[in-house]
């Protein structure tokens, strides 16, 4: 057990004011009103700037892109990117899931150059997995891809791929025997996006995040861009999958989250932080210091314990509990400030210029995206509970045949 | 609060640590079944179990080597607590072992005969929970076995000794609770004053949160499992209750709250043992998570159970009524939450 302040060398510290100095200087203003105003979770020359320095998957070698960084010194990577701002780094913690496919599974001579282009930030990846019938079923997938030589043709449509406009390739999950029990009739193929045949179309959510519904019509890929075994999708998939639930994750002597849930929750601390900044100024209808209001004392602590949960809770049960406190709390704190809490960024008089406003909005997401808050709890009630798996009927169809 | 502070996040186990948990898990597994639980009610305590629990070096283990004991840390005296917690064991363990730690900590030659039957088990200690004030009486934990009750009055803590304890009243946790007349006892022992005196009971107040937390969290933990067992055997329309979302679901939000409460409660007694001075508001979270989670749980374990979960004769009641009747004793969850909100508002300064 640990809990200590990393104590770092003198080497490391001075890597922490070097990368703290380097953040400073390549996250403008510009780089938030353009996350701002596209919600892509993506900017290029931050991408760039971070890849020229092996610094964007820094943990890797050098040879592959990376800077050789020891699980210390990545620590302190991805704190000094949080504290800039973790919004502009969603793609790169997408992109680093099928990067770990592709390395695993590819041919080298076909992978190598990819995974160096996503290191160097010039290309990233995002996750076709989604369909417009339903996420939850993720085996489910209609996408069809058909074989014939050396080429794939692929047909279909994919939901909340989010990234694909600014992305280099798609990790698609394809059906590739309809016949088969579902979970083995499914392919992952690498899809370069530039693809004839791709239509990629804007939706917009209300966190002002961006993702996208992406047609494939008759798209050639080469067989090359296959990763992993034809209809072995859903092997290579749990990889990926199972680090997006937490499961397994090396905890690197305590150096990582103890849960996807701890970048959840960040927001919610964010937002208690401009709560209490802002109960030190502003004063109730009887001209008292809200910061000694027994209201505000109360409802802060009680955040705060919710807070401690959502970080201390391991696994897939922390992803569950984070997203579960974030949705609670985003709105007991909009309701604790008053109609303040209405007003969003670059408004006269918003806290925290918008963090509360906006915390309430992205809370929503947490519990669908990366897989459905009921989808995790099913997950707790098997692995964790042991409790028998329920009987339903799409457990056991054939997509094509549904055959009795 | 800083929100990427560079720590270590690491909850694993010494192997020590190890070993502790699953010594007590063993002892309270084969010395305390809940037909002994039952027994020692409305009392809630057991004699010839206590005896067992010396005998296994729990009153020695966390006193100081100086003081006669073993040195242990409040990290290992929290997993004892949570097996203690897990077979809600009939024994004053919490109450006694942080007043004990108390006494040792004051290091006052008038407390060395005390201190000698704390550490033999022949002299229950207890805390008061809060400052005496006169004229008014006050619930003490463990206060109707202890003859010795640790207290605040006006800036001394002060002992407070009888050769009879005062009454035991019925309460809803099974607990020795006895309302303590404190105007009434004529021998007090002053142990510490002013600042010293504020320090150890503040310490003392905020190891009993956690191990109390750390109760609930094996409180909980044995009432999850009693009604996981009973849904994988209960059928409805033909199907096992277990595989309706109805019933899994608030299951693995119990499973859920358990696991973080455990790494709170954890974590907050590794900060008291190797950081005291740093996040002074964890054990208050500790405790209040781990009451919310025991209240919650043990209501959603016994209701998981339908009609049998309202039973007496169902194991499960005595958890359910433990699950406030002990969460309750080491804080009063509203108080607390306004001091966690004062260090959040703190931090921010
Ligand atoms: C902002 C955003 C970004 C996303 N990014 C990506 C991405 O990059 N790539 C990608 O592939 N997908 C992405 N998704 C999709 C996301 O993974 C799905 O939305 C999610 O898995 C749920 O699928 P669905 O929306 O089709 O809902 P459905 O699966 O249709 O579910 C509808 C409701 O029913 C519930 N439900 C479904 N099945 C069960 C069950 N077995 N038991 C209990 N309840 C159930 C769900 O919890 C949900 O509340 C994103 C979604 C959003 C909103």
């Amino acid at each position: 057990m640990d809990f200590g302040l990393v104590e770092l060398s003198a080497e490391d510290r001075a890597l922490q004011s070097e990368i703290r100095a380097f953040l400073a200087e390549i996250f403008t203003p510009d780089v938030f009103q353009h996350e701002h105003e596209t919600g892509s979770g993506f900017n290029p020359k931050v991408y760039e700037a971070l890849g020229a320095r092996g610094w964007l998957y820094p943990e890797l070698p050098v040879e592959q892109g990376g800077a050789g960084f020891t699980p210390v010194q990545k620590r302190i990577m991805e704190l000094e990117l949080i504290r800039q701002d973790a919004r502009v780094m969603m793609m790169q913690g997408t992109s680093s899931l099928p990067m770990a496919a592709v390395r695993k599974y590819m041919d080298p001579a076909v992978a190598d150059p990819i995974l160096k282009e996503c290191a160097a930030g010039r290309a990233v990846m995002c996750l076709g997995y989604s369909e417009p019938d339903g996420g939850s079923d993720i085996a489910n997938a209609k996408v069809r891809a058909v074989q014939d030589g050396d080429m794939w043709t692929i047909n279909g449509s994919k939901m909340w791929t989010t990234g694909a406009h600014i992305s280099t390739y798609t990790f698609l999950i394809t059906r590739t025997d309809p016949e088969a029990p579902k979970h083995k009739g499914i392919t992952m193929i690498l899809v370069p996006l530039k693809s004839e045949g791709v239509t990629i179309q804007a939706i917009r959510t209300f966190s002002g995040e961006r993702t996208n519904i992406v047609y494939y019509e008759d798209v050639q890929v080469h067989d090359s861009m296959r990763v992993g075994g034809v209809n072995n999708g859903w092997t290579v998939l749990h990889g990926p999958l199972d680090e997006e639930h937490s499961i397994g994750l090396d905890m690197n002597g305590g150096l990582t989250d103890v849960s996807v849930g701890t970048g959840m929750c960040r927001v919610l601390g964010a937002s208690m932080n401009e709560v209490a900044s802002w109960a030190h100024k502003a004063t109730g209808s009887k001209g008292q210091l809200l910061a000694d209001d027994i209201r505000v004392r109360e409802s802060l602590g009680a955040a705060m314990v919710d807070y401690e949960a959502g970080i201390s809770t391991p696994g897939p049960m922390g992803r569950v509990k984070a997203s579960d406190v974030l949705v609670k709390n985003a709105a007991a704190l909009q309701d604790l400030v008053g109609t303040v809490g209405l007003l969003p960024m670059n408004t006269e008089g918003s806290i925290g210029n918008g963090d509360i406003e906006y915390a309430h909005r992205f809370a929503q997401g947490t519990a669908t995206y990366g897989g459905t808050v009921e989808v995790f709890r099913t997950i707790i009630a098997q692995h964790v509970l042991g409790l028998p798996k329920a009987q339903l009927p799409g457990a056991k169809v054939f997509l094509a045949g549904k055959k009795k | 609060m800083d929100l990427v502070e560079l720590r270590r996040n690491d909850y694993t186990l010494e192997e020590v640590s190890q070993e502790v948990l699953v010594a007590f898990g063993d002892f309270f597994s084969d010395q305390c079944p809940t037909s002994l639980v039952r027994a020692s009610q409305p009392l809630g305590f057991d004699q010839g179990l206590w005896d067992r629990l010396v005998e296994m070096g729990t009153t020695t283990m966390g006193l100081p080597e100086s003081a006669g004991g073993d040195g242990a840390g409040m990290v290992e005296l929290a997993l004892v607590a949570e097996e203690f917690g897990r077979a809600i064991a009939p024994a004053p363990y919490i109450e006694h072992i942080v007043t004990s730690r108390a006494l040792a900590a004051a290091d006052n030659p008038a407390l060395v005969e005390i201190l000698a039957g704390a550490a033999d088990g022949s002299r229950i200690v207890a805390l008061a929970s809060a400052p005496i004030t006169p004229g008014a009486k006050q619930l003490v934990p463990a206060g109707a076995i202890a003859k010795d009750v640790l207290a605040f009055v006006g800036e001394d803590l002060v002992l407070f000794s009888v050769d009879t304890p005062f009454p035991h009243v019925a309460n809803q946790g099974s607990t020795p609770l006895a309302w303590w007349d404190f105007d009434s006892v004529s021998q007090r022992t002053v142990i510490a004053t002013g600042d010293e005196a504020l320090r150890i009971y503040t310490r003392a107040h905020d190891e009993r949160m956690v191990l109390t937390a750390a109760a609930l969290v094996g409180m909980t933990e044995y009432a999850l499992g009693l009604t996981v067992e009973f849904t994988k055997t209960r059928e409805t329309m033909g199907v096992l209750i277990a595989t309706l979302q109805g019933v899994a679901f608030p299951l693995t939000d119990i499973a859920t709250n358990i696991a973080g409460a455990r790494n709170i409660a954890r974590k907050a007694a590794w900060y008291l043992d190797f950081s005291p001075d740093e996040r002074p508001e964890l054990p208050a979270i500790a405790l209040v998570y781990a009451s919310q989670t025991a209240t919650h749980g043990t209501q959603q374990a016994a209701h998981l159970q339908g009609g049998l979960g309202f039973t007496v004769e169902n194991d499960i009641s005595m958890y359910f009524l433990r699950a406030k009747g002990w969460g309750s004793i080491a804080g009063d969850p509203n108080a607390l939450l306004a001091t966690i909100g004062d260090q959040v508002l703190a931090s921010v300064k």
